[in-house]
């Protein structure tokens, strides 16, 4: 008995690498497999372009308007969005395996309870890749430009993961403690509510009432002003720090949850 | 005396009789949604939501030069709101409609003495009356928040005309849907189509402030057309040209979504024979 209880640590301790490579694999193909997973990942986001750099055109003859290419401000929000879905959508596929019971049979193998959370990730960062290469591409051919150069991409396609990984942890956290297709609304008001209470439309300075002040505390303000830097002009390592800052603390935050949340989900 | 009706179903009903049943149909249809806060609530609290928000973080635009002559956002965006309200609820009675083939009840009300029209009347009546009090709850709250109606109580009537058949368009349009697929779900993955629809208008920025091709396409959208008169009321003052330009629109649409869910209506009933 106590032989099989340490072949199961050791096992346990061992193969968390392979688990997650295997994982991210299956999602991804998942995605594949289900074109209707890219709508969020691609249509959302390709949709806010059109519609925010259409609707709100003229936002950008605000006094504080920091750009005369209205694009140049959307399109990286609309990035963001996108990354956003990307880790949802893991978040969605594990309701799916939980409620299918393959998720059980994953948690009844002898492999490493870190590979359920690190696969997902993979998963989420790829996906996240992806939306900004076809965004990107999509917000150059209607006139987006970058002056910040490869930096500037560096630094899109850095708080583009950024945000893939918080949403991972939201999502997982979430659907571990709500293991049934429920936890869809609840994970999109979070993006909804997050996203329309920063900068998302206008800068700050253009903000007026309660909403100014929860956007000047939103994280996801600074994730925004790190990936809009190569948009709006040079990378400075002053824009970018608050971003990296936000990233890092709002994962620590979201992940705890996670981690926490497959606790409850064994036994 | 009663005048007998014989429907596609061969059920011999009085006039007199399909009106109450239509009606209770109809009662039924609000009641259930008032008992259910998790249908109706998002549909108030979301457009209200977006419209704080957007008071908020795009207040100053209506200093942009073009820019209707409002004293705040809030007023240009009551009208958006109704619309986007009555769109969510609308599609909420097709869901129920979708619903009710599910769990059976339609299959129920098939098996009784009740006139096959009524079925569909009762469901968007119901709709209608939702609507009505979706535009009312608005304009209370925005009220309360500073919203004048430039056009008075006859301005307030016509927001209410305006969200009752605006909530047959979209009603009408949901229960053909749910008629044919008998899905609560497809009827569901029409939200997105009503939400860039809603976008792709003059609902939360004017035209006259859009460029190019965008602004070509929110020009010819309807829904630019029905929010635009409705605005009017709102910012500038009373105008029946401008009213009846929305209304009509509304009424044409009205008419073929409900046209529309009438074939689906007889489609199965000749599916259910």
């Amino acid at each position: 008995m106590t032989g099989v209880a340490t072949q199961v640590r050791r096992a346990r301790n061992t193969s968390w690498l392979p688990v997650s490579f295997a994982l991210a694999q299956r999602s991804l193909i998942g995605v594949l497999r289900i074109p209707a997973a890219v709508i969020p990942l691609i249509a959302m986001p390709i949709f806010f372009v059109v519609a925010f750099s259409g609707s709100f055109s003229r936002l950008s003859s605000l006094p504080s308007f920091p750009t005369d290419n209205v694009l140049n401000w959307f399109v990286p929000f609309a990035i963001l969005q996108g990354s956003a879905f990307a880790g949802f959508g893991t978040g969605f596929a594990t309701v799916r395996d939980i409620e299918t019971g393959f998720y059980d049979r994953l948690l009844l193998a002898p492999g490493s309870r870190v590979g359920l959370l690190v696969g997902p990730v993979l998963a989420s960062l790829v996906r996240a890749t992806f939306t900004v290469a076809v965004v990107l591409l999509f917000g150059a051919a209607l006139g987006a430009d970058l002056p910040g150069g490869v930096v500037g991409l560096i630094a899109l396609w850095a708080a583009g993961l950024g945000i893939a990984l918080i949403s991972t942890g939201w999502a997982l956290g979430l659907v571990f403690r709500v293991p049934n297709q429920r936890a869809g609304p609840i994970l999109q008001i979070g993006i909804f509510f997050s996203t329309f209470l920063s900068t998302g439309n206008v800068p700050l300075a253009d903000q007026t009432g309660w909403v100014q002040h929860v956007a000047r505390v939103n994280p996801l303000t600074n994730i925004l002003a790190m990936a809009r830097q190569g948009f709006l002009g040079e990378v400075t390592w002053r824009g970018t720090w608050p971003g990296l800052v936000a990233i890092a603390l709002s994962s620590v935050v979201l992940w705890l949850f996670a981690v926490t949340g497959i606790r409850k989900l064994t036994p | 005396m009663t005048v007998a009706v014989l429907d596609a179903h061969e059920v011999r009903i009085g006039r007199r009789q399909a009106v109450d049943q239509a009606r209770a149909l109809a009662r039924r249809s609000v009641v259930g949604t008032l008992r259910q806060p998790q249908v109706w609530l998002p549909g108030l609290l979301f457009p209200m939501f977006i419209a704080t928000v957007n008071t908020s973080t795009m207040g100053k635009a209506v200093h942009i030069p073009g820019f209707p002559p409002v004293d705040s956002l809030l007023d240009f965006l009551l009208p958006a709101s109704i619309t986007q309200s009555v769109l969510f609820g609308g599609l909420t009675a097709g869901s129920d409609t979708a619903l009710d083939i599910q769990t059976g009840f339609f299959d129920r009300l098939l098996a009784s003495p009740v006139s096959r029209t009524s079925i569909l009347v009762g469901r968007l009546a119901g709709a209608s009356v939702t609507g009505a009090l979706q535009a009312v709850v608005f304009m209370v709250v925005y009220g309360i928040f500073g919203v004048r109606i430039a056009a008075g109580p006859a301005g307030a009537v016509l927001l209410i005309v305006f969200a009752m058949v605006l909530a047959l368009v979209i009603g009408g349009f949901a229960a053909m849907l749910a008629l044919r697929t008998g899905s609560a779900e497809a009827v569901q993955n029409v939200f997105p189509v009503t939400f860039i629809g809603l976008f792709i208008s003059s609902a939360f920025f004017p035209t006259e402030l859009m460029t190019g091709v965008y602004r070509s396409i929110a020009r010819r959208n309807p829904i630019t057309w029905m929010v635009d008169g409705m605005r009017h009321q709102v910012i500038v003052g009373l105008d029946w040209s401008e009213a009846a330009t929305s209304l009509a629109v509304a009424a044409v649409l009205a008419v073929l979504a409900m046209f529309g869910a009438n074939r689906a209506l007889q489609s199965r009933l000749r599916r259910a024979t």
